[in-house]
């Protein structure tokens, strides 16, 4: 018989938790971060204004976290997204502003372009064999520098086409006049519920379809997976074209909110915030593990201590050293919770 | 070693299986010259050499894993070609590989019915039937009598032998007309290696499967073996059968042909080269 190894000491039986509830603990440590703040900013932080700021905020780094966290689970990533983020927006907001293209239209494109971005991607990756930190640091500058040049790095102003933009980020609600139930009230909440509807498709698609199965194995085990028939070059191109439009359309989502394109939306320090969240939300970077639920987690922990610490008087510069180390301790954790696992082996 | 000199020993048993002068270079490392192995139906055949004689390379080309660079696979008197490892599963040539190819981070179920999953219909979408792998695995797995905590576990969270059994139990799970086992007792102490052996023996008088063993040293295998080819710096140097022969007489043998034969073949691609 296999023998388990009970965890003994305290710190052991800690991380034995931990590594069981991994979200869980994430979550945890959310509250203790939105409780801090709230006591600190006297009430201020859950006031509907500024919840919805944090939950934009939320909903755009988590459409890229969880793209983030499929592609970390096969042993890839992708630093081009912030790339992608810019460029399709901006093709909707040009086709706008030269045709005059419905802007469903141009989003349309705009994704269907960036899922091509990410098919490049991947097909780079596998077939000349880059690594993708590698190859999307190439394609990063080349997309940030195609869309810099594109308009003469100008933003363009797109225009305002209900009910897309509301149901696309556009917050039409007026505290004043407008109940939360109304449809002002629910579509201020737009970009959140398409990150949640997203969540929630890719928790389905990662514990309830093969291509999930298969996602996992190829980064678990790429050899194993490819000797037993997965075909893993197919999983991971497949999976570069889901974060290729996930960031597409999070720009979607962000340029309906502001009504204005701005080449300069998606600087790579986006791209970084979306891998911080996915750590955070316990995904290996060693592939083989990862939750959608955990990268929508970790966004808002992001975007809580971002805008908590300018809120509570902090400069933006501040919250980034909390960030940092933020990063690093569950990093850490991640590393020790990973140990426990593997010692558990006998 | 040409197929006529491969002594019949099922001679009532249909050939099932015959890999043709198979040849294979990686870059400049010549892995395979012109290899010819013949299987009967319900055979067992154990391929034997040294590290880097060439056996995995041979058998990762029946199982699609590799490409050959020239010479055929037949199946069943057809002629057959793998792409990929998903090719040849679907023609019946499951493989345990020494790695076991299981996936830590997966239940003992997903991973019996990696490639093959079961999928049902919900509001119209294709998703996993995961009790009913669940169920089918546990049932599967009790009928071989594995012993494993729960078919629940993560893989990585096993003994080796229990790893191994459950490669193995997933390899003959869709019976398989070819059954190619990369070192099955590596892993395994004495009673698991036992085990695994037992299955194999059931396997061919129950099943009539064909069995490819890929061995280290013979002796380990000498009773469940009909047949032993030997691999020799990418060529088979002698085939023999164990009815015929003891296993002293073996050893005898493989001792004085494979200098022989080794120096035959060295000699042979100098010439050829200059």
């Amino acid at each position: 018989m296999v023998g388990i190894k009970k965890p003994t000491t305290f710190w052991e039986r800690l991380l034995f938790l931990l590594s069981r509830h991994r979200e869980a603990s994430i979550a945890v440590i959310a509250l203790l971060l939105v409780t801090y703040f709230q006591v600190g900013s006297n009430g201020q932080f859950l006031n509907v204004q500024f919840l919805g700021v944090v939950l934009r905020d939320t909903s755009r780094l988590a459409l890229i976290a969880v793209a983030e966290v499929m592609l970390m689970i096969t042993g890839e990533i992708d630093l081009s997204v912030s790339g992608t983020f810019s460029l399709a927006p901006y093709v909707m907001a040009l086709m706008s502003a030269i045709w005059g293209t419905p802007l469903a239209v141009g989003a349309l494109v705009g994704v269907a372009l960036s899922v091509l971005v990410g098919a490049a991607n991947g097909l780079i990756t596998v077939r000349f064999r880059v690594p993708s930190l590698i190859t999307t640091v190439g394609t990063l500058f080349l997309l940030q520098g195609v869309v810099v040049s594109i308009y003469n790095s100008q933003p363009i102003v797109t225009p305002v086409e209900q009910p897309f933009n509301a149901i696309f980020g556009q917050s039409l609600l007026d505290p004043r006049n407008d109940s939360i139930f109304s449809w002002h009230g629910i579509t201020a909440f737009s970009p959140l519920l398409w990150a949640v509807f997203v969540i929630l498709a890719m928790t389905l698609v990662l514990h309830r379809t093969t291509f999930g199965l298969h996602t996992v194995a190829t980064g678990s085990n790429i050899v194993g997976a490819r000797e037993i028939g997965v075909r893993t070059n197919r999983i991971k191109v497949y999976n570069f074209m889901i974060a290729g439009g996930f960031a597409g359309f999070a720009g979607i989502l962000n340029t309906c909110q502001f009504s204005s394109a701005d080449p300069a939306a998606g600087g790579p320090f986006l791209t970084l915030q979306a891998i911080a969240a996915a750590v955070i939300g316990g995904t290996s970077l060693l592939g083989g593990s990862g939750t959608a639920i955990g990268a929508l987690i970790g966004a808002f922990v992001v975007a809580t201590l971002n805008n908590g610490l300018v809120m509570m008087g902090a400069q933006a510069t501040v919250s980034d050293i909390y960030l940092g180390a933020g990063i690093l301790a569950a990093m850490i954790l991640n590393v020790q919770v990973d140990r426990i696992r593997a010692r558990r082996r006998i | 070693m040409s197929a006529a000199d491969i002594p019949a020993l099922h001679t009532d048993s249909p050939v099932i299986l015959e890999m043709r002068r198979i040849s294979k270079t990686f870059g400049a490392v010549t892995a395979l010259v012109d290899v010819s192995i013949r299987l009967r139906q319900g055979e067992v055949l154990a391929l034997v050499g040294d590290n880097g004689a060439g056996k995995s390379t041979l058998i990762k080309i029946l199982s699609g894993f590799h490409q050959p660079d020239s010479g055929t696979i037949v199946l069943d008197g057809k002629e057959v070609h793998f792409g990929s490892p998903r090719e040849a599963r679907a023609h019946g040539i499951e493989t345990v590989y020494q790695d076991l190819a299981l996936i830590g981070d997966l239940s003992v179920y997903h991973n019996m019915f990696m490639g093959r999953e079961y999928h049902k219909r919900i509001l119209g979408l294709k998703l996993l039937d995961n009790r009913k792998m669940r169920d089918l695995a546990e049932t599967y797995l009790g009928t071989l009598g594995i012993n494993i905590p729960s078919v629940n576990s993560k893989v990585e969270l096993l003994s080796g032998g229990q790893r191994q059994s459950v490669a193995v139990a997933r390899s003959i799970y869709s019976s398989p007309t070819v059954l190619v086992l990369d070192e099955p007792l590596a892993a395994l102490g004495v009673r698991e290696g036992a085990n695994v052996l037992g299955l194999i023996q059931n396997l061919r008088r129950e099943r009539k499967v064909s069995i490819i063993l890929i061995v280290h040293s013979y002796n380990q295998v000498f009773e469940v073996c009909d047949r032993i080819n030997f691999l020799h710096s990418g060529e088979i140097v002698m085939d023999a059968s164990t009815s015929e022969t003891t296993e002293e007489e073996l050893i005898r043998i493989v001792k004085s042909g494979l200098g022989r034969d080794a120096i035959a073949a060295a000699a042979g691609r100098l010439s050829s080269e200059t």
